[in-house]
């Protein structure tokens, strides 16, 4: 009696899921497959090997206005590539400086620096409380026009204590700080800190796209920011992995470290 | 976009739970054990029995279809009031007498409310009921609501259940003695993509153990990470591999013990399969601790004489408790056999209390506490050990202004490592303690770490005055015919003129001791013992032997003097020829003096150099700081 009625609701939920599942597969394709690959880091190379300076630099300190934790090196136990195509940013519990703990903030500026374009990575999550990985870029002239006016585009931020969740953002003069444009992406029975997923954006004149393993899930135009649109000058990448910080909280007990982030590449179209 | 991007995935999800339920596949596969996950959807899964636990409520559970969270019915608990006669609590197992294969699940799940908000007992699988379950897996930190809430129990470790008979298990009692429903639904075995990040929780990452000890592992849960949020499953010890780095020094089983086998370090890994899960346990083997070889002295008072807390000789009263467990105290009770005979042992003792409150003691008629102790601690000076007596006064009860207490304090030389040391202490020790009528309390405490005790009883005995020797001396065993005695019972006494001479400084009396004549010399500065009159020829003679006891302290800068004064050729003071040697004793020189015990003196007189005549000993003269003397068998010997 009951294994009748099993078999027939296995059937009616296999021909809806087949109907819908068709329905979403194909909106959720990007747009546009035109792309040409401009800046890439496959980071393949050696471990230990620290990423390439002609690609890279690093931002050495702490806080970055976000009163994170940790003190960013640029140290091999920091940042390296681990030999298997990847590059290991780590978050380690240790005295350093007299900060707790270390990790790594890498960025492309002065090295590349792009106005609009595709610009993804295939990344895998560290996890836990306090734990707070990032893929974003920055307005290159912020040197001259300062933050937020010079515009920032987070691909995506991530809590350790979330781990089922990414966010996409935007910052810029009138939506800064706590108040940015955003959206989030959350995983169904899965995390993302299992394996590699790939963030992307897809920023054009007339708009920005944010996409997770090419399902987008938010598009952010000039009419939706509440202050002027900062987005039409080139930008360079950062990576890194925060420790605390406000967006995250401090890390508790039950953080465990160290904390990798992964990044299998990074890839920049036009 | 984004609502049906949820819808889109909620479907994938269904699709992928779907195929957890889906039996054909059992059918095409040589699967020994069917791979369902289902518990109870709608009703009980297929092959599922409902087992209550012992003294539970029989009838708790029930099918409800007013209240539910999916489907037609859920499964309702009745957890009763305290005090239900028809059952303490509510609790059961769902089982399948077949067993399943869940190895391909990683979490049991189930959405569950309750009638309030309560902290639930135990909610789990892997308990068959039988008492012999290997792999029972718990969460006891769950708190149900008034709405429904899925809840996850994480699997330890799945490859380990590929027969498992234990699908469900809760045990739920009363919340502040009132009873409450609870509701299930939806209870079933799911792979989770969200569960991840098992750590093992591990009491303490240092064992300290003697060689020879079997000790807990203490690996008691596994923590995972379920979708960002820590939750701790308890975990029975087949589910962890415990691997020791040298099984020379420290084995490991599958029941999470550890067997300390020779001194030396081992390093345990914790895994689950072949993940290892938590920081290595170091265990550090030690040589055992000394243990008492023979049980304590049987005692030998009459029944009658004595109340009894603790001793296999006697009828014990009622002591409500051998460790209180009073704030602070660190120490832990054993019960022990030493040679067949039952004792307490406490470890990590700094101080324990011991109640015995219903009823309290009346020990008016008692004269004496006795107490058995052996510890194989340093007890040299100043290490004590200390026992506090509390009477709670007429009013039976603590305080009330009328109890009252003392506490003694035992150091060496009564106090002894590693041999039974009997300790019988009159009441009059006790003097603050200014009522035994009410006692309730006894407490030890001081130096020793690990006090082995026994015998503890109060007694009717005959009072005893340290002050005063209550037993004779030892009889000399020497022949009548190799003596010449001054003053003993055993012999034939020469003849003494005196035994304290008008220029000297003491008074003796002639008491008796048991029986046995014996000196007893008080304000004893220095005492003249004459014999003049018939001066002894001790020429043929090789000792001195005195029996000698004191109450006072025989330790330096105390000192006995005994000098032994030869008139010469003449027989008279004076006259040029007379010589004379005079020893100090104390307890370090040879022989040694002691405090309150008999000692017998026997000195060659060869220890007396200057004694180079010995044909007319005329006095002996003792002195020195003892005040109080007590002398017998005075006499020479060969």
């Amino acid at each position: 009696m009951m294994k009748t009625i099993m078999r027939f609701s296995i059937v009616v939920q296999l021909i809806i899921v087949m109907i819908i599942f068709t329905l979403c597969s194909t909106s959720t394709e990007p747009e546009s497959n035109d792309w040409q690959l401009v800046w890439q880091d496959e980071f393949d190379g050696s471990a230990s090997q620290l990423p390439d300076t002609t690609r890279w630099g690093f931002d050495i300190g702490s806080g970055w206005g976000n009163n994170q934790l940790e003190y960013d090196t640029d140290r091999a136990e920091n940042v390296s590539l681990n030999g298997n195509g990847n590059l290991a940013i780590v978050a380690r519990k240790e005295s350093y400086l007299g900060f707790p703990y270390t990790s790594a903030r890498i960025n492309t500026r002065g090295l590349f620096e792009q106005a609009y374009g595709r610009f993804e990575a295939r990344i895998r999550m560290p996890w836990g409380q306090g734990i707070w990985p990032a893929f974003w870029l920055l307005g290159a002239n912020e040197g001259d026009v300062g933050w937020p006016a010079c515009g920032e585009i987070d691909i995506m931020e991530y809590r350790g204590q979330e781990p089922f969740r990414v966010h996409g953002s935007v910052h810029g003069p009138g939506y800064s700080g706590t108040k940015p444009i955003t959206d989030h992406y959350d995983l169904y029975n899965d995390r993302f800190d299992m394996d590699f997923h790939i963030f992307a954006v897809e920023w054009g004149v007339d708009d920005i796209k944010w996409y997770v393993d090419e399902i987008l899930y938010q598009t952010v135009t000039p009419g939706d920011v509440t202050g002027p649109w900062v987005f039409d000058h080139p930008f360079y990448i950062i990576l890194n992995l925060a420790v605390g910080g406000n967006y995250v909280g401090p890390p508790d007990a039950s953080t465990v470290f160290p904390q990798t982030m992964l990044i299998d590449y990074v890839r920049v179209y036009k | 976009m984004i609502t049906r991007k949820i819808i889109c995935l909620s479907l994938m999800a269904a699709l992928i739970l779907t195929f957890g339920c889906q039996r054909d596949i059992d059918l095409l596969e040589p699967a020994t054990y069917p791979t369902s996950g289902e518990v109870f959807l709608d009703g009980f899964g297929e092959g599922l029995d409902y087992q209550a636990f012992s003294n539970s409520k029989l009838d708790a559970i029930s099918l409800d279809v007013a209240e539910k969270y999916d489907g037609e019915k859920s499964l309702r608990v009745t957890i009763p009031n305290e005090g239900d006669p028809s059952g303490w609590y509510a609790g059961g197992a769902f089982i399948t007498a077949g067993g399943r294969d869940l190895s391909g699940y990683n979490a049991l799940t189930f959405w569950a409310k309750s009638s309030m908000v309560v902290p639930v007992g135990l909610v789990g699988f892997g308990n068959d009921n039988t008492g012999n379950s290997l792999y029972d897996a718990s969460r006891s930190d769950l708190t149900f609501t008034t709405h429904w809430q899925k809840f996850v129990v994480p699997i330890p470790l799945a490859s380990k259940l590929s027969a498992e008979k234990g699908m469900f298990q809760f045990s739920i009692g009363a919340y502040e003695k009132m009873g409450f429903y609870v509701w299930f639904d939806e209870i079933q075995f799911e792979k989770l993509g969200t569960i991840a990040y098992p750590r093992a929780v591990v009491a303490s990452n240092t064992i300290n153990a003697e060689a020879g000890e079997v000790v807990d592992a203490g690996v008691t849960a596994v923590t995972f990470n379920v979708n960002g949020i820590d939750q701790t499953v308890d975990a029975a010890p087949a589910y962890f591999t415990l691997i020791s780095s040298d099984e020379t020094v420290a084995t490991t089983d599958e029941y999470g013990k550890i067997t300390a086998v020779d001194i030396g370090t081992a390093e345990i890994s914790v895994n689950l399969g072949s993940e290892e899960v938590a920081e290595k346990i170091v265990v550090n083997v030690i040589s055992p601790s000394p243990k008492p070889a023979t049980a304590a002295p049987v005692p030998t008072v009459a029944a009658e004489d004595v109340i009894s807390l603790f001793s296999n000789a006697y009828n014990n009263v009622n002591v409500g408790t051998w460790n209180t467990g009073w704030e602070f105290s660190t120490a832990v009770l054993e019960e022990v056999q030493i040679a067949g005979d039952d004792v307490k042992l406490y470890t990590n003792l700094n101080f324990v209390g011991i109640e015995f409150t219903a009823p309290t003691i009346d020990a008016s008629s008692m004269t004496h506490f006795h107490l058995d102790i052996w510890t194989p601690d340093q007890t040299a000076a100043p290490a004590a050990f200390k026992v506090l007596l509390v009477d709670f006064g007429s009013n039976a009860v603590y305080g009330g202004d009328d109890d009252s207490s003392h506490e003694l304090s035992f150091t060496s030389p009564v106090l002894q490592s590693q041999t039974w040391v009997s300790l019988d202490i009159p009441f009059s020790d006790f003097a603050g303690l200014t009522s035994r009528r009410h006692l309730a309390q006894l407490v030890f405490s001081g130096d020793p770490n690990t006090v082995y005790v026994d015998n503890v009883y109060f007694y009717k005995g005959t009072v005893v005055d340290p002050t005063v020797p209550n037993e004779a001396a030892p009889n000399p065993t020497f022949a009548a015919s190799d003596v010449i005695s001054l003053f003993s019972n055993a012999y034939t006494n020469v003849a003494v003129d005196t035994w304290s001479a008008s220029w000297d400084n003491a008074d003796v009396a002639d008491i008796q001791v048991a029986g046995n004549d014996v000196k007893n010399y008080s304000n004893l500065v220095f005492a003249g013992i004459e014999f003049t009159s018939q001066p002894i020829d001790a020429s043929a003679m090789t000792h001195f032997y005195m029996d000698f006891w004191t109450p006072d302290p025989t330790a330096a800068p105390a000192v006995f003097r005994i000098k032994l004064v030869d008139f010469g050729a003449d027989g008279a003071f004076g006259g040029g020829d007379d010589v004379e040697h005079e020893l100090g004793l104390n307890n370090t020189t040879t022989p040694a003096l002691a405090t309150g015990t008999w000692v017998s003196l026997n000195i060659p007189l060869s220890n007396f150099p200057g004694l180079i005549t010995k044909g007319h000993l005329a006095q002996l003269i003792i002195s020195g700081d003892p005040n109080t003397v007590y002398i017998d068998n005075v006499l020479f010997h060969k």
